[in-house]
């Protein structure tokens, strides 16, 4: 007799704290996506049913609400995390109990867990590409700030030995700033930045406390055609915070942006306005939170079962067209073959695409000196 | 010129460069091991089991030690010049294991079963170990032959001064002098004037 009951699943994004934004929005992928399977039918003519709790951006929250999803509501699978702090919160848990995560963020790398599915870009899927476009284009001399966090630290490392491969280029400053920083925090770092004049500023500020060092710049009156701030984090979501015009200029790298023009993403955008009105910003953690429920759905519908043992085994090598482009799970490293894109934030709030990679990139988690002028990851200026 | 400049640890950087032996039987935590080292993209190998001579031209080797492996004697081959770094595997920890890893004289231990996280920080504390093992025991043989090179030139004055009736000063002076004539250093010719009086005058 065929199994009807539902399949239920974790989803751990927070909507309320510092970094409510971005998760709400992976939050919203994660059901558009759920959404999407069940009414195609669900997997097997099974509903997709997911158990949401907030951790209210705070990492012991995650790791308790872990638990209880495993514990109390007996969940094979969890989507959810965005800070690297939060999903090593929750990592235990889903190791000791031999549970899978779907983690659809950019992340520092350095980590290859056996039941974690990384779909977010690893440093060699956006910093490189960053780093080669921002001294190319605008000088070699970076000022890198960010929120006090093991990711920052880490993207600033690789930033840091990125510009030095390039004959004059150097780091001219690297400040942290606490993840609920205020406009005070930022005074400083802007007072420090018009002293040092440098060709560009690298941003790992995450969270809502991202438009504050924006507006900060604007505010001072630094002209982003000359330094930019380069980002890795800041998308669409933050710079609909920032007010209009305030981000305009700036550049990201990411593996995706609302403008990408294909008929496939225009398609989802639409059907995700249509169901969930325009207060949440699709972004590349959006699309990535949306297209690994799919694949979820896809390995499951061949293994009939949620836990991660039967699982794996289909989702290691699986390919799916997601909105970035046809992405694929890479099997001897859980994460996922990508699609890097540099964009400048255009009046509108969206991404003007100035280069992309014309294949996917393949995931290096664990690559420590990163090189300008690798061909394997460089990109295209599109047509 | 790129390295000098870099904000990481050379120790770090040369982590792709790296030639890996694992011992290590064919099994599942072989498996995790070897994939796990080449994620970190070292070049890595697996046998089974253990050879009798330290393999040449690598870098590092994994061994497993469990009750019934019989251990080659590695540590009575090595040579100070270019050995291996060496971590053990182990999946008991009482004290018969722990005693052989310990005559293995390993640099570094990774506990059984093998998870991909920890490998890295085990393996490069592991090489920073032998690295500065390695070099300080260069600097103990040079510091050795320097003690010995002073003490035997301590004992050439002492001939000198006694045969031909010279001070230190004058006696120093004739061994330096012979020194530089026949172009070779202070300590040798030291050497030289202490064996010839032995032979001669004993």
């Amino acid at each position: 007799m065929a199994d009807h009951s539902p399949i239920y699943v974790g989803v751990l994004f927070s909507v309320t704290g510092d970094i409510s934004t971005i998760e709400t929005s992976q939050l919203k992928g994660t059901l558009f996506a759920i959404d999407e399977v069940n009414q195609a039918g669900g997997i097997n003519g099974r509903e997709i049913v997911p158990i949401h709790y907030d951790p209210q951006s705070s990492p012991g929250l995650y790791r308790v609400l872990a638990e209880r999803l495993v514990l109390e509501n007996k969940i094979n699978v969890i989507f959810g995390c965005y800070m690297s702090s939060t999903r090593k919160a929750v990592i235990p848990i889903i190791e000791r109990w031999n549970r899978l995560l779907f983690y659809p963020t950019l992340y520092e790398g350095f980590e290859c867990s056996s039941n974690i599915v990384y779909t977010g870009a690893a440093p060699n899927q956006n910093s490189v590409q960053l780093a080669e476009f921002m001294t190319e284009n605008y000088g070699e001399r970076a000022y890198l700030v960010g929120s006090d966090y093991i990711y920052p630290y880490e993207s600033n490392r690789i930033m840091t030995d990125l510009v030095r491969q390039r004959q004059r280029g150097e780091k001219v400053g690297e400040r942290y700033v606490p993840l609920n920083a205020t406009c005070e925090d930022f005074k400083d770092v802007i007072a420090d930045i018009k002293d040092k004049q440098p060709d560009f500023i690298f941003s790992t500020v995450v969270g809502n406390s991202t438009q504050l060092l924006y507006r900060a710049y604007a505010e001072a009156g630094f002209d982003p055609r000359t330094m930019p701030i380069a980002s890795l984090t800041t998308l669409e979501a933050e710079i609909a915070q920032m007010g209009k015009g305030v981000g305009a200029g700036h550049v990201s790298a990411a593996p995706y942006f609302q403008s990408i023009a294909t008929p496939r993403n225009l398609e989802s955008l639409e059907k995700f306005r249509a169901r969930f009105g325009s207060e949440v910003v699709p972004n590349a953690g959006w699309e990535a939170a949306y297209f690994q429920v799919h694949m979820f759905a896809q390995a499951m519908q061949s293994s009939g079962s949620d836990a991660i043992d039967l699982l794996m085994p289909n989702l290691l090598g699986m390919e799916f067209d997601a909105p970035q482009g046809r992405v694929r799970i890479d099997p001897s490293n859980h994460h996922t073959c990508l699609f890097p894109r540099i964009g400048i934030a255009n009046e509108d709030g969206q991404f003007t695409i100035v280069r992309e990679a014309t294949r996917a990139v393949h995931p290096d988690p664990y690559l420590i000196a990163h090189s300008l002028g690798d061909w394997t990851v460089s990109l295209k200026t599109p047509k | 010129m790129v390295a000098q400049r870099t904000a990481t640890s050379e120790l770090l950087r040369s982590l792709r460069t790296l030639t890996v032996t694992a011992y290590h039987p064919a099994d599942e935590d072989g498996e995790e091991l070897l994939s796990q080292l080449r994620r970190i993209g070292c070049r890595a190998q697996a046998f089974w089991p253990p050879a009798q001579c330290l393999p040449e031209r690598t870098d590092v080797v994994f061994i497993a030690v469990g009750p019934d492996t019989i251990l080659p004697d590695w540590p009575a081959m090595r040579d100070t010049k270019s050995s291996p770094t060496m971590i053990a595997i182990v999946n008991y920890e009482n004290p018969t294991i722990v005693d052989r890893v310990l005559k293995m004289e390993v640099d570094g231990i990774v506990a059984s079963p093998i998870r991909p996280f920890g490998l890295l920080s085990a393996l490069v504390v592991a090489r920073q170990i032998r690295n500065s093992r390695t070099s300080l025991e260069r600097q103990v043989q040079r510091l050795e032959n320097k003690l010995a090179g002073v003490r035997h030139v301590a004992e050439a004055k002492a001939i000198l001064m006694r045969g031909r009736n010279v001070s230190e000063t004058d006696a120093y002076q004739i061994i330096r002098d012979q020194a530089m004539a026949r172009r070779t250093t202070i300590e040798h010719m030291a050497y030289a004037i202490v064996s010839a009086n032995d032979i001669l005058f004993r």
